[in-house]
């Protein structure tokens, strides 16, 4: 019994401590979806970019890559600002419906995906990269975790509430939840799209590079690394709702459980299975996130 | 009596906690002319939405000639013989106005029988509303006024028994608005096609119908001739206070 | 042009194409089977999404569906039984997810078509862990490389010739009135559920054939190869690029694509996809009615004549 009681405390901090960083990877393209209808299927690559400079401050310079956080999304900030520029206005300008703008939007994804991804084979190479940092494990009841796995954690989860409390109390968060709901009505109380949108979008990348930072604490890091994760943000976002924030705070920290106590109970070829079981059931049943009303 | 062709009764539409159409009765007999008016949000446009399928009734039936429909989607509909305009025109853009007429013909219409030779083909059609000399042109370049006369010849396709008008002469000048009413009106003597007409303009209107009903916050509040829902006391109420007053 | 001609000449081309086993060598036949898959699956993805606008990433779950047809069934049935079998299990499957998801539209509709994709790959490999034990297996008994090239170059033709047929048909019609306006078609007589799904079906039933067809063409088969989301992101992508509202811009880029990835992948992996992934992005933010806009730009009269020339591709402007 006792081990038993153990085993599920070790299941489920485990599975939250997963759930907490898919939160964090999915967050920042939930915002931009939900804003401006960009499926930028690319976001796992920029938070490739992130691990790199996280990966490469510490290995060059030895600066802790929680130190190393603000710079990185610094930088991920202003290549979306750039990005945004170069691409993505101008299909919000020149596309005549809302399907038109994601499916272009979409493909332009899959462009800067296999833009940046092969750019770091060529600049960087396909090795595994790695390093130590806090690796020492700290017993929580009766679980072993590695100290890094706890610090990403609280960082994690931490970036997402800041985030949820900005969205929720200052102006620019409102301004930006008004025009999620309604984009005619925010623009008439004379709400900024200009602004606004190369804003969200560069938030959402920073988002992405501070993820993967933080990953690349944990865990080896490659130019193929993205992919997964935006499989992961996208299965999240879906669980939470499109556009929902507090959503992808909520589905992250669930599909990181599921795949968790998934994996633990039955073989672990089944953790693919179950997530995209339950990503697709999700959609047929419920397109508009768990959690919607 | 003529037979009657779209009956709805006690229809109900609501949103959450908001009731778009309240408990409407409505009968439409082959070759009548009725006129639909009612303040904004009165429910007009929500009541068409439920005649041609797109909404489903809360509560209440529907039924086409007789054939109980409720809850059928709107294709069944339109393969029933009810056909509709939309407030805002929506024709295939980047189809041609002959296209756009030949796809009411290629579903809902092409097992329709159709008495009149107007109905032939999407020429006689285009023909019919004078627009026969932009056949040719994408639907999306012809100007708005010509986009609303399409909706209808998109409608025609469908070679219906009733046809449902939604405010297909908004934004049209004092002239324009005048060559509509004609129009609906040669459309149900000509073509024996029933005519329900929702319009704001509503002396336009009412010099064209043969039965008025008007809506007011869901309800019908009056069915009858236009001379004498114009004196009703409950029309003349729900329309002080904001639009202009009937006739 | 008319379907008819379009259907004869693409017979007249395929029996043209039919000669290469016994005048081509062994690497510009397997060129010319590239193209010829990239071909078929671009122009049956184009059949439907092409009018409806549906961005279907779906292809590599048809694909890699009709694959595992043949990988389990060649050994035992008639080829000919396999490629069909390939197909109709495709055409089959989409059907039935096609009634369950064809609802939903835009980033949804993709999103959710390409995790089907992964749930099926998934699914297989964990059915052939825990049933058989290894996951993948070897084919020994497959048909040789002219049969192979034959069957795949019939696919793609009947790809082609059923495309044609399509546009001109009611079908077609219908599914370009979906992409214009769903509701209003409706309203009109479509029955735009049933159209769409067996839209999606038909296209899908090509994939699947493909798949089957081509799927000897590796001795070893698992989920991996046979799933993978490339061979559907690229067919995606051959077809916008083409322009997918048309039945030549598919094709016609299939051709290049293929070319192109055959000669240049192997030799410079990464720098080829950096220069797709810009080509990609280019041609989306400037070009978005594809390749085939350009030549329809330059006879813009020409378009007014046909009347159900239609609605544009995904991405027209």
């Amino acid at each position: 019994m006792e081990i038993g009681r153990t085993l599920w405390l070790d299941l489920t901090l485990a599975g939250l401590i997963t759930g907490g960083m898919y939160a964090l990877v999915a967050v920042g393209l939930n915002l931009q979806y939900g804003l401006m209808r960009v499926m930028n299927i690319a976001h796992g690559e920029f938070l490739m970019v992130g691990a790199y400079l996280a990966y490469w401050a510490y290995t060059l310079t030895g600066v802790s890559p929680l130190l190393t956080l603000p710079a990185v999304f610094v930088a991920l900030f202003l290549i979306g600002l750039l990005v945004f520029r170069l691409c993505f206005r101008r299909i919000a300008r020149a596309s005549p419906s809302v399907e038109v703008l994601e499916a272009r939007s979409l493909l332009v994804g899959f462009g800067l995906m296999f833009l940046i991804q092969n750019g770091a084979y060529l600049a960087w190479g396909a090795d595994l990269r790695g390093y130590e940092y806090l690796a020492r494990p700290v017993e929580i009841a009766g679980a072993r975790f590695g100290a890094n796995r706890l610090v990403v954690f609280a960082f994690a989860v931490g970036v997402s509430v800041v985030l949820l409390a900005l969205l929720r109390f200052t102006l620019f968060g409102k301004a930006v939840r008004a025009m999620m709901q309604s984009p005619r009505g925010a623009q008439l109380v004379g709400i900024d799209v200009g602004l606004l949108h190369p804003v969200v979008f560069g938030v959402g990348l920073a988002l992405a590079g501070v993820a993967g930072a933080l990953l690349s604490m944990i865990y080896e890091i490659s130019p193929a690394m993205g992919e997964p994760y935006t499989v992961t943000a996208l299965i999240v976002i879906t669980l939470g709702g499109l556009g929902s924030a507090p959503g992808s705070l909520l589905g992250g920290l669930l599909l990181g459980l599921v795949e968790t106590y998934g994996t633990h109970v039955s073989n672990p070829s089944m953790k693919m299975l179950l997530s995209y079981g339950v990503f697709v059931l999700v959609l047929i049943l419920r397109p508009r996130g768990l959690f919607a009303r | 009596m003529a037979d009657v062709l779209l009956a709805a009764r006690g229809v109900s539409v609501r949103f959450g906690g908001l009731i778009a159409v309240d408990g409407v009765d409505l009968e439409v007999s082959e070759r009548e002319l009725i006129g639909i008016i009612g303040p904004n949000g009165a429910g007009k446009t929500t009541l068409f939405h439920t005649l041609s399928g797109l909404v489903r009734p809360t509560a209440g039936r529907l039924s086409v000639r007789g054939r109980d429909l409720t809850g059928r989607p709107p294709h069944v509909f339109a393969a029933h013989g009810v056909a509709r305009t939309f407030q805002t025109p929506r024709v295939f853009r980047e189809m041609t106005a002959e296209a756009n007429v030949r796809f009411g013909l290629e579903f809902a219409g092409r097992r329709r029988a159709h008495p009149h030779d107007a109905f032939d083909d999407a020429r006689s059609i285009l023909a019919f509303l004078g627009l026969a000399e932009v056949a040719s042109v994408p639907a999306g370049a012809l100007t708005p006024a010509r986009q609303r006369l399409l909706e209808i010849g998109m409608a025609f396709g469908a070679r219906p028994d009733v046809l449902l008008l939604d405010e297909v002469a908004a934004g049209l000048t004092e002239r324009e608005l005048e060559t509509t009413a004609q129009l609906i009106r040669r459309v149900r003597d000509e073509l024996g096609v029933a005519v329900v007409w929702i319009e704001h303009a509503v002396r336009a209107l009412m010099g064209v119908v043969e039965r008025v009903l008007v809506l007011h916050q869901g309800r019908k509040i009056a069915d009858g001739s236009p001379a004498l829902v114009a004196r009703d006391r409950a029309v003349i109420e729900a329309y002080l206070g904001g639009e202009e007053p009937p006739a | 042009m008319s379907a008819a001609r379009a259907v004869v000449a693409t017979g007249a081309a395929a029996l043209v194409l039919a000669a290469a086993p016994w005048l081509l060598s062994d690497f510009l036949l397997s060129l010319t089977v590239a193209c010829l898959m990239y071909a078929g699956l671009a122009v049956s993805w184009a059949m439907f999404s092409g009018p409806t606008h549906y961005l279907s990433l779906a292809t590599a779950a048809f694909f890699g569906l009709g694959a595992y047809v043949t990988a389990w069934g060649v050994a035992t049935l008639p080829w000919a039984l396999c490629v069909a079998g390939g197909g109709l299990v495709a055409a089959v499957f989409a059907a039935l997810v096609g009634a369950a998801v064809l609802h939903l539209r835009g980033a949804y509709f993709a999103v959710l078509t390409f995790g089907l994709g992964e749930l099926v790959r998934h699914a297989i490999t964990y059915f052939e862990k825990s049933y058989f034990r290894t996951v993948g297996r070897v084919l020994t008994k497959t048909p040789d490389a002219t049969t192979v090239y034959l069957t795949v170059l019939g696919v793609a033709a009947a790809a082609v010739a059923v495309a044609a047929v399509v546009r001109a048909s009611r079908l077609g019609l219908a599914l370009r009135g979906i992409g214009g306006d769903e509701e209003r078609a409706q309203t009109l007589g479509v029955s735009t559920r049933r159209m769409k799904i067996a839209g999606f079906a038909l296209s899908a039933f090509f994939a699947g054939a493909m798949g089957a067809a081509v799927a000897v063409r590796w001795t070893y088969i698992d989920p991996p190869a046979v799933f993978n989301p490339f061979i559907g992101l690229q067919t995606v992508l051959i077809a916008m690029v083409g322009g997918a509202a048309t039945l030549g811009g598919p094709l016609a880029s299939a051709v290049v694509f293929s070319l192109f990835t055959e000669f240049l992948r192997l030799r410079f992996p990464y720098a080829f996809l950096l220069v797709l992934g810009t080509l990609l992005i280019v041609l989306v933010l400037y070009l978005p009615g594809g390749l085939a806009s350009l030549v329809e730009r330059r006879r813009p009269a020409a378009a007014a004549g046909g009347a159900a020339r239609g609605a544009g591709g995904p991405t027209r402007g």
